[in-house]
């Protein structure tokens, strides 16, 4: 056990010497983005997310990065994951926009119902991990007021504290619900970027099969299936079609 | 008298007219055929407008000067609405051959006009071997070939650019020209080619054409300029002219008979024929600009220079002031766009004006000005910084991209004048406001906060930690509710167990009681009653009979924390039972209520 520990302590002094620590990457590369150095900030980024941190920040960044380099599908992408990190992102769902703007492709998109924003806006306030934590305190809340249920000297203090008890369990749910739906939207890899300028989508997954419309650079779709080099994918007016999974970027 | 009359009149007018003469455009040129042959005489004439003097010619080593030179005057006036033009020529004529072939050049020849001295630019004569036998007026004189047939060398049709490789977007002349060495007498059915690929323009479309002599292989022609395009080529690669196409009517003189006299010239007919003739197609190759145009390239190939200014540097607000950009230089200013001017957010631009004026050497209007005026209103009152205007284009002569800039311009907006914008000042107040206008789009600047990392797919939710956490207070809730139940279930055991033993005591005490009760002894029952409850009270406080008095009993009672209610019953108890011992048989207190008040008087005072 005391070898392991003495062990993780060299593992992670050798990666501090090794590479700048995110942070100091972090800073790098936003000040070489605010001198316009654009290639420089991405290549910062890059290596932030290659060493195994994510944040919505810094797709978020990574979008605004790659829009100034005019690699409108990869900024996209990229706003797309900050979003998938956090829906509620203002300043992402904003310059999203902006950058759809310079698609070639048309399709309507549903907004949101709008308790749905709500709800996810609340949900998005924290992150999955905080969620989770929160669930664990109302537990031990819960299990309190119940004790003080069971036990309480007094009438008044056994009645006030099962209504407490069973408030505390319904936030315990929603906030377990929000820890994992969190989680589940993060490991759903079922919507992808077309990456490619011009990109055929065919009516089997081979190249022989129909060409059944074109698609451009920076259009959203939504994964159904996978053959092969082959992703079976829906527009949201609901065509489909089977695309080579090389002209595509799963969010 | 009438004479002298007539001399003084001729006197005054010389006079005036020399007067005038030297007023006009003084002006001195020569003029001679480019191209004579050998054994061909032809004439050289120097021509003064003004009154010269004091000519210099020039020296003829090439050739021999048969005659000359000769003076002639040419004297005329014009009135031409009102507008009166005169001129005075002096024309000095000279009739030369040359000694042998090649090109030789006649140096310049001077005179004086007016006190300044002019010269004649040095011209130069390509002598050919050719059969120059008719001299002078091209047109009528040329050697007409006898017969009908006129063969594709005395009629030829030439088109010529003035470069063969060029950049995109760069001017260049191309040429139509006749070659001819009959007699033409018009033309039919022309098609001029089109410019597939080129922005083109006619520069000069003589409306009479001109021929004068050229040697094309050794050989004299009349030539004759058609037509002279501008072309500016928009794309890229091996642009082709396409041939032109014409019917020339050539005049073909028809020997009349057998007999050749002097005189058959004049009796001579000459018979219309038709000659298509036809220029062939060229090929002009354009090559692409370079890569890494500036990004105010607006498309400029030449050699320009800017010029910007504003009308006012200062105005008030919603005055109008233009921006004025003039672009001049050679080139093909005619495609130039307007730069992309900045102007403050708060003025409002109206659409540029573009005016053109184009001019050029020999007709060729590659060159000029091109000006474009910006008309904008500044709204609001403050200095403002214009610019600067950037102009880009490509420099043929060095191959490279220039950038010319005008560096920034201030303009001085002052308050708005009263009454300056009626519209505006008549309405009420705050209906002016504006909305705030989108100038722009750009992404939101990115987060340099709280970067907010962690790990990539790793999830406090579900993971062990989670479960470990949620199933620790589970099991502590249970636990603890174990503990709890356990302790009450214990604490309602002691308190049964004492209660218990509370009635038994009082059942044990008051059992003798209970027993007379049932016998219905009356006074007997009250009797141990006393008895018992005395006895009761003496072994809980550890008191003596002897020391039992109620004072003593409700003191020791109230050491031990007895409620003020249970001693008075306790007291009120032993009342009873003495005034039932001696009270009289009337009113007797009843026997089981006393029993009951005993026995939980006990149990109560027990627990």
């Amino acid at each position: 056990m005391k070898r392991i520990f003495i062990l993780n302590i060299l593992i992670f002094f050798c990666l501090a010497s090794y590479g700048q620590s995110p942070k100091e990457l972090w800073t790098e590369a936003n000040n070489n983005y605010s001198k316009a150095n654009y290639e420089d900030a991405l290549a910062g980024f890059k290596k932030i997310e290659e060493s195994g941190y994510v944040s919505s920040a810094l797709y978020y960044n990574m979008g605004n990065t790659y829009f100034k380099l005019k690699q409108i599908g990869k900024s996209i992408l990229y706003y797309e994951r900050a979003l998938k990190l956090d829906p509620s992102d203002k300043d992402a769902l904003n310059n999203l926009q902006l950058a759809r703007e310079f698609t070639l492709d048309r399709i309507e998109e549903i907004p949101d119902f709008i308790l749905n924003t709500w709800i996810k806006s609340i949900n998005y306030s924290f992150s999955s991990d905080v969620w989770g934590y929160i669930a664990l305190v109302l537990l031990a809340g819960v299990a309190l007021f119940l004790l003080l249920f069971k036990y309480g000297p007094t009438l008044r203090v056994r009645k006030s504290s099962f209504f407490a008890s069973m408030i505390f369990l319904l936030f315990f749910c929603i906030s377990i619900y929000f820890s994992w739906s969190q989680k589940h939207v993060y490991n759903l890899k079922d919507t992808a970027i077309i990456m490619k300028p011009v990109s055929t989508i065919k009516s089997s997954p081979d190249n022989s099969g129909n060409t059944l419309f074109i698609l451009h650079e920076g259009t959203k779709v939504s994964l159904l299936d996978e053959i092969g080099q082959w992703k079976k994918i829906e527009l949201a007016d609901g065509r489909q079609g089977w695309v080579s999974s090389l002209d595509i970027e799963v969010i | 008298m009438e004479v002298n009359l007539s001399k003084r009149i001729m006197l005054l007018l010389g006079a005036l007219l020399m007067s005038i003469a030297v007023c006009a455009q003084a002006a001195f040129t020569v003029d001679v055929p480019k191209v004579v042959g050998l054994d061909e005489n032809f004439r050289l004439v120097f021509t003064a407008t003004g009154e010269p003097s004091n000519f210099n010619p020039p020296e003829f080593k090439d050739f021999d000067v048969l005659a000359g030179p000769s003076t002639s005057t040419m004297n005329s006036t014009q009135i031409i609405n009102g507008k009166r033009t005169d001129s005075y020529q002096v024309s000095y004529t000279y009739i030369l051959q040359p000694k042998s072939t090649g090109t030789f050049s006649i140096p310049a020849a001077s005179v004086t006009i007016g006190g300044r001295v002019y010269h004649t630019n040095p011209v130069s004569i390509e002598v050919v071997k050719g059969e120059g036998s008719s001299t002078s007026t091209p047109s009528g004189n040329a050697a007409a070939p006898s017969g009908t047939s006129i063969s594709s060398d005395d009629i030829f049709m030439k088109m010529s650019v003035s470069k063969g490789r060029v950049v995109k977007g760069e001017t260049l002349v191309a040429t139509l020209k006749l070659y001819t060495k009959v007699p033409i007498a018009g033309f039919e059915n022309v098609k001029f080619p089109s410019f597939n690929g080129f922005w083109s323009q006619e520069i000069d479309t003589p409306s009479n054409i001109e021929f004068t002599r050229e040697s094309v292989n050794g050989k004299i022609y009349n030539a004759a300029v058609l037509r002279r395009y501008l072309l500016i080529p928009q794309q890229t690669g091996n642009l082709i002219i396409d041939q032109s196409e014409m019917t020339c009517l050539v005049q073909v003189k028809v020997s009349s008979g057998v007999s050749r006299s002097i005189f058959d010239d004049f009796f001579d007919s000459y018979q219309v024929v038709k000659k298509r003739v036809k220029a062939p197609s060229l090929q002009v190759n354009v090559s692409p600009l370079p890569s890494g145009a500036p990004a105010s390239f607006a498309g400029g190939v030449g050699d320009f220079k800017m010029s910007v200014k504003l009308t006012k540097d200062s105005v008030n607000a919603n005055e109008a002031v233009s921006l004025i950009v003039s672009i001049s230089g050679s080139g093909n200013l005619n495609l130039i766009d307007a730069p992309k001017v900045e102007f403050p957010a708060d003025f409002e631009v109206y659409d540029t004006k573009v005016s053109d004026n184009a001019s050029g050497q020999g007709g060729v209007k590659n060159s000029g000005t091109k000006v474009f005026e910006y008309p904008v209103i500044p709204r609001g009152a403050g200095v403002f910084e214009i610019g600067p205007v950037e102009f880009s284009y490509y420099d043929i002569s060095t191959q490279k991209y220039k950038t010319l800039n005008s560096g920034k311009l201030i303009l001085r907006v002052g308050q708005a004048v009263e009454g300056t914008d009626s519209s505006v000042a008549s309405l009420p107040m705050g209906i002016n406001k504006q909305s705030v206008k989108s100038i722009g789009n750009d992404v939101r600047y990115i987060r340099t906060g709280v970067s907010g990392f962690t790990r990539a797919n790793h999830f406090f939710f579900g993971s062990f930690l989670f479960f470990v956490f949620l199933i620790l207070i589970v099991t502590a809730y249970f636990a603890m509710d174990k503990f709890l139940s356990k302790r009450i279930e214990r604490n309602r055991d002691i308190a049964g167990v004492k209660n218990r033993r509370a009635l038994k005591v009082a059942r044990a005490r008051l059992n003798a009681a209970e027993s007379l009760m049932k016998q219905n002894l009356y006074s007997a029952f009250f009797e141990e009653l006393h008895r018992a409850i005395l006895g009761y009270c003496s072994d809980k406080l550890n008191l003596s009979m002897a020391e039992l008095s109620r004072e003593n009993i409700a003191e020791s009672l109230e050491a031990k924390f007895v409620s003020k209610g249970h001693i008075d019953e306790l007291i009120s108890l032993i009342d009873t039972c003495e005034y039932a011992r001696f009270a009289p048989d009337q009113d007797k207190p009843e026997m089981s209520s006393n029993y009951k008040r005993a026995i939980k008087l006990i149990s109560e005072l027990e627990v």
